[in-house]
C-alpha cells in the first residue's frame, strides 16, 4: 500500500466529519456523555451523532436507535456499554461506520471474554468497519478537533503516539502537555481486537504532519510485522518506544544455553538495534526523547557525542559530567586555546571556565545576561560540541537576582544559537525543588522557552537521557546510510 | 542424503534433535567449515575411518540420549592411532554411563586448529521469528551470559554491531597476548545462519533451537566443532 493509500485510509479517523456515540444516557453522566462533552468544547465541527435504543435527544443532539439510522454515514463511532451487546450492534452497521473504537473491557484481557473478542473482531468485519480496542480509552486528534483526553494541546502537532494502555495514553498526553509535546495524535488501542499498534504505525510513517513517534507497547500483537514496518523504515522519523513487560518467556521450555538466555527483552533490544528505534525504560525517559526529537532536528552526519555544560551548580556539573559519560556523552575539558579565551573576557573569581563551565548567579547576571552571550559565543566558535546543556538552578535566582535575568539568559543563548544556525542542540534545564514560587517560575519559564522550541527539562539526567536517545537515533541513520 | 530427508527421517525416527553428524551436514550445506569425519559402528571400522582422516581425531559418542557428551564420558580427544581409536570406543561402550544409552554409532573427527571459542545460537522467539544469538565460549555464555541476540535477517553491519555489542569483544582481538580470532570468519558464519538466505530463514518452521557451540576461531576461519539443532 502506498503512504498516500495509507493516509486516505486513515483520513476519516483523524479528521472525522460524523462521530457517532454509543453508550451516552439521558441523565447525561455516563463516560459516552462526558465524550460528547469533550468534542464540542475541544472545537468539533461535525456532526455527533448519540446512538440510543429509545431517547429522542442526548445532551440536546437529536439520537438515532442504530448506527445504521444515522443522517450521514458515521466516520469514527465511540462505544462504550456492556460488551456483550457490541458485536451485534457492529453486525448490524450495514456499511456505514469507518471506524469504530469499543472503549468496553470485558474482552480478550480476560478469560472469559477471549471468546467475545473473536465475535467482536468477526462483527466489525461482517458490519463493514475497521475496529479500535477494545479495552481501551480512545482517540486524541488535534487536526479532527477530536480527544477523549479532560486537557489536551488544541494546537496540531508533530508527535504521534499509539498506547495500548488507555490510562497511559491520558499520562502521555497531559505530561506532554505540561512539557510542551504538541501532537499530531494519539490512539489508544488496547487489546488490538482488529486494528492495531502496527497500523497505527504505518499510519504515522506516512503521515506528514508527523515527525516523531512514540509507541507504548505492553505485547506485540505481531512481532514480525513490527520488525519489518520499522526495518523497511530505515529510521526516516525517530521511534522511541517504551516496552512493558519486559520479562523472561519460555524460560521452562528451554533445552540450551540459547533458549534459556532468549528472554523477550533480548528481541525487543535486537528490534532496537537493527531498526534505530529508542528503547527507553520509563514514561519520563519517554517524554523526554520526544520532546527533544520534537525540537532537535537529528544531525546524522555528526552524532551527538560532545557536550557543553553552562549554568549555576558546581556540584550538579560535576555529577552531570560523570552521569552524561556513562550515557556515551563526553564532557571533557576544554583545550587551552579556549580557555584562554573565555579567561579574555575577565569573568569574576568563582566562575570555572573549562567544561563544564559553571557559572554563579553574580556572573550569569553581569552586563543584563551579555556575559553568558560572550561565554557561549567562544564556546560555539572554538569548541564546537554537538550539544549545549544550560542549566539554571532557579532557587539562586528566586530573590536574589533581577527578574529579568532569566529571560535575558534565554534569550542570549539563542541570539547565539541564531549566529551559529545548526551548530550544537541547545536543551535548557530548569532545575527547582517544590518551593511554590520557583514551581511557578519554572513553569512560566518553561513555556516560553517551549514556544521559542527549546527543549526544557527538570534535572541534567533527564537532559542527559534525552540527549542519548538523539545519539542513538543519529548514530544509527549515520551507520546506515552508506548501505 | 540431502537436507529435507536428513530432517524428515529424524522426525520419523521421533528424534527431538538432529544428531551431530547430521547438524553438521547442514551447517556444511549452507557453507559453514566443520571438521572432517567419518561415522562407524564400533571399533571394527576404526582401521578404515582412521586412514582416511588426519590425525590427531576425536571420538564423539551419537546418542539421542546424551545431551551433554563430555559430561557423560562421550568424548575422547587427541586420538593419535588406529588401535587408541578403537579401544577408545570400545571402552566407551562399556562404560557404566553410557551403556544403558541407545548409541547410533561413533562420530570420528579431525581436530579443528587451536583458536577462540565461540558459541553461536539460534531460538525462534514466538513474535519475531528465528533470532540469532552470538558470544564468546566458556565462561562469557555460560556465566555472564554475554551475548547478543539480532532477529533474522540479520545484515553485513548487524552482523559486526552484535560482536562490537560483546562485553568481551575485546579478547576476539587477542586479549593477553593471545592470537586474535576473525572477526569477518564470525560475521560470516552469522550471516550465512542469520542472513537473508541463511539456515534460519530457509528452515524457519523445521527448528525451535540451534547451537553451535563451539565454532573455533582462528586468525583465519572458523570451524563448527560441535552443532545442535532441536526440531521444532
Amino acid at each position: 500500500m502506498s503512504a498516500q493509500e495509507i493516509i486516505d485510509r486513515y483520513a476519516p479517523l483523524f479528521m472525522p466529519k460524523t462521530v457517532a456515540v454509543v453508550g451516552a444516557s439521558t441523565k447525561g453522566a455516563a463516560l459516552p456523555n462526558i465524550f460528547i462533552r469533550r468534542i464540542r468544547e475541544f472545537g468539533f465541527e461535525g456532526a455527533i451523532y448519540p446512538i440510543h435504543p429509545v431517547a429522542a435527544e442526548i445532551d440536546g443532539l437529536p439520537a438515532y436507535r442504530t448506527l445504521a439510522d444515522t443522517p450521514q454515514p458515521v466516520d469514527y463511532a465511540y462505544i462504550a456499554v456492556s460488551a456483550a451487546q457490541i458485536p451485534a450492534m457492529l453486525a448490524a452497521a450495514a456499511g456505514r461506520v469507518r471506524f469504530a473504537q469499543v472503549i468496553s473491557s470485558g474482552f480478550g484481557e480476560v478469560e472469559a471474554g477471549k471468546e467475545l473478542q473473536q465475535q467482536l473482531a468477526a462483527a466489525a468485519r461482517a458490519g463493514g468497519m475497521r475496529l479500535l480496542g477494545p479495552n481501551c480509552l480512545g482517540l486524541y486528534t488535534p487536526r479532527g478537533k477530536v480527544t477523549f483526553t479532560e486537557i489536551a494541546p488544541r494546537e496540531v502537532g508533530t508527535v504521534g503516539i499509539v498506547s495500548q494502555s488507555g490510562g497511559l495514553g491520558t499520562d502521555i498526553v497531559r505530561r506532554g502537555m505540561s512539557r510542551g509535546l504538541k501532537f499530531s495524535g494519539l490512539v489508544t488501542v488496547g487489546n488490538c481486537a482488529d486494528l492495531g499498534t502496527n497500523d497505527m504505525l504505518e499510519f504515522y510513517l506516512a503521515d506528514p504532519q508527523t515527525r516523531v513517534i512514540g509507541l507504548y507497547i505492553e505485547s506485540a500483537q505481531d512481532g514480525r510485522r513490527l520488525f519489518e514496518i520499522l526495518r523497511a523504515a530505515h529510521a526516516r522519523k525517530p521511534v522511541v518506544m517504551l516496552k512493558g513487560g519486559r520479562t523472561r518467556q519460555g524460560l521452562a521450555a528451554a533445552v540450551s544455553h540459547t533458549g534459556s538466555l532468549a528472554g523477550d527483552d533480548r528481541a525487543w533490544v535486537a528490534l532496537s538495534r537493527q531498526t534505530g528505534c529508542v528503547l527507553v525504560d520509563t514514561l519520563d525517559e519517554f517524554v523526554d526523547a520526544l520532546l527533544a526529537f520534537q525540537a532537535l532536528a537529528p544531525r546524522t552526519q555528526r552524532p551527538t557525542q560532545r557536550v557543553v555544560l553552562f549554568g549555576n551548580g558546581g556540584g550538579a556539573s560535576v555529577l552531570a559530567t560523570d552521569y552524561f559519560a556513562r550515557l556515551g556523552l563526553d564532557v571533557t575539558p576544554f583545550s587551552q586555546t579556549i580557555v584562554d579565551a573565555l579567561a579574555a573576557l575577565g569573568l569574576p573569581p568563582g566562575t570555572s571556565i573549562t567544561n563544564p563551565v559553571d557559572c554563579p548567579v553574580g556572573t550569569l547576571q553581569q552586563e543584563d545576561g551579555r556575559v553568558a552571550e560572550k561565554i557561549l559565543d567562544v564556546v560555539y566558535a572554538s569548541a564546537e560540541p554537538e550539544a549545549l546543556v544550560m542549566h539554571l538552578n532557579l532557587a539562586a535566582f528566586v530573590g536574589r537576582a533581577k527578574p529579568e535575568v532569566l529571560d535575558n539568559l534565554m534569550q542570549a543563548a539563542l541570539r547565539v544559537q541564531a549566529h551559529y544556525p545548526g551548530k550544537a542542540h541547545f536543551v535548557l534545564v530548569l532545575r527547582a525543588d517544590d518551593e511554590p514560587e520557583l514551581l511557578a517560575r519554572r513553569r512560566e519559564f518553561r513555556a516560553r522557552a517551549v514556544a521559542l522550541g527549546i527543549p526544557v527539562y527538570d534535572e541534567l539526567s533527564n537532559a542527559g537521557q534525552a540527549l542519548a536517545a538523539l545519539q542513538a537515533h543519529e548514530r544509527f541513520v549515520q551507520s546506515r546510510s552508506g548501505a | 542424503m540431502n537436507i529435507r530427508d536428513i530432517i524428515s527421517k529424524a522426525r520419523s525416527e521421533n528424534r527431538t534433535a538432529l544428531d551431530e553428524f547430521a547438524g553438521k551436514q547442514l551447517l556444511a550445506s549452507f557453507g559453514i567449515s566443520v571438521p572432517k569425519s567419518a561415522v562407524i559402528k564400533g571399533a571394527d571400522e576404526a582401521a578404515a575411518a582412521f586412514a582416511k582422516l588426519t590425525p590427531p581425531l576425536v571420538l564423539k559418542i551419537m546418542s539421542p540420549d546424551i545431551l551433554h557428551k563430555s559430561d557423560a564420558g562421550g568424548v575422547k580427544v587427541n586420538l593419535k592411532s588406529a588401535v587408541e581409536t578403537a579401544d577408545a570406543i570400545r571402552r566407551m561402550m562399556n562404560s557404566p554411563a553410557l551403556r544403558a544409552a541407545r548409541i547410533d554409532g561413533f562420530l570420528l573427527e579431525e581436530m579443528a586448529p587451536g583458536g577462540q571459542e565461540v558459541v553461536v545460537g539460534a531460538v525462534r522467539d514466538p513474535q519475531f521469528g528465528p533470532l540469532v544469538m552470538v558470544g564468546l565460549g566458556g565462561i562469557f555464555v555460560e556465566v555472564l551470559a554475554d551475548v547478543a541476540f539480532r532477529i533474522c535477517p540479520i545484515t553485513r553491519l548487524d552482523a559486526r554491531e552484535m560482536l562490537a555489542d560483546l562485553k568481551g569483544a575485546a579478547v576476539l582481538k587477542g586479549a593477553r597476548g593471545r592470537k586474535p580470532a576473525s572477526q569477518d570468519a564470525i560475521v560470516d558464519v552469522l550471516l550465512k545462519i542469520g542472513g537473508e538466505e541463511g539456515l534460519l530463514l530457509c528452515h524457519a518452521d523445521d527448528f525451535r533451537e540451534a547451537d553451535i557451540n563451539p565454532l573455533i576461531v582462528s586468525e583465519s576461519g572458523a570451524v563448527a566443532v560441535d552443532a545442535r539443532f532441536v526440531l521444532s
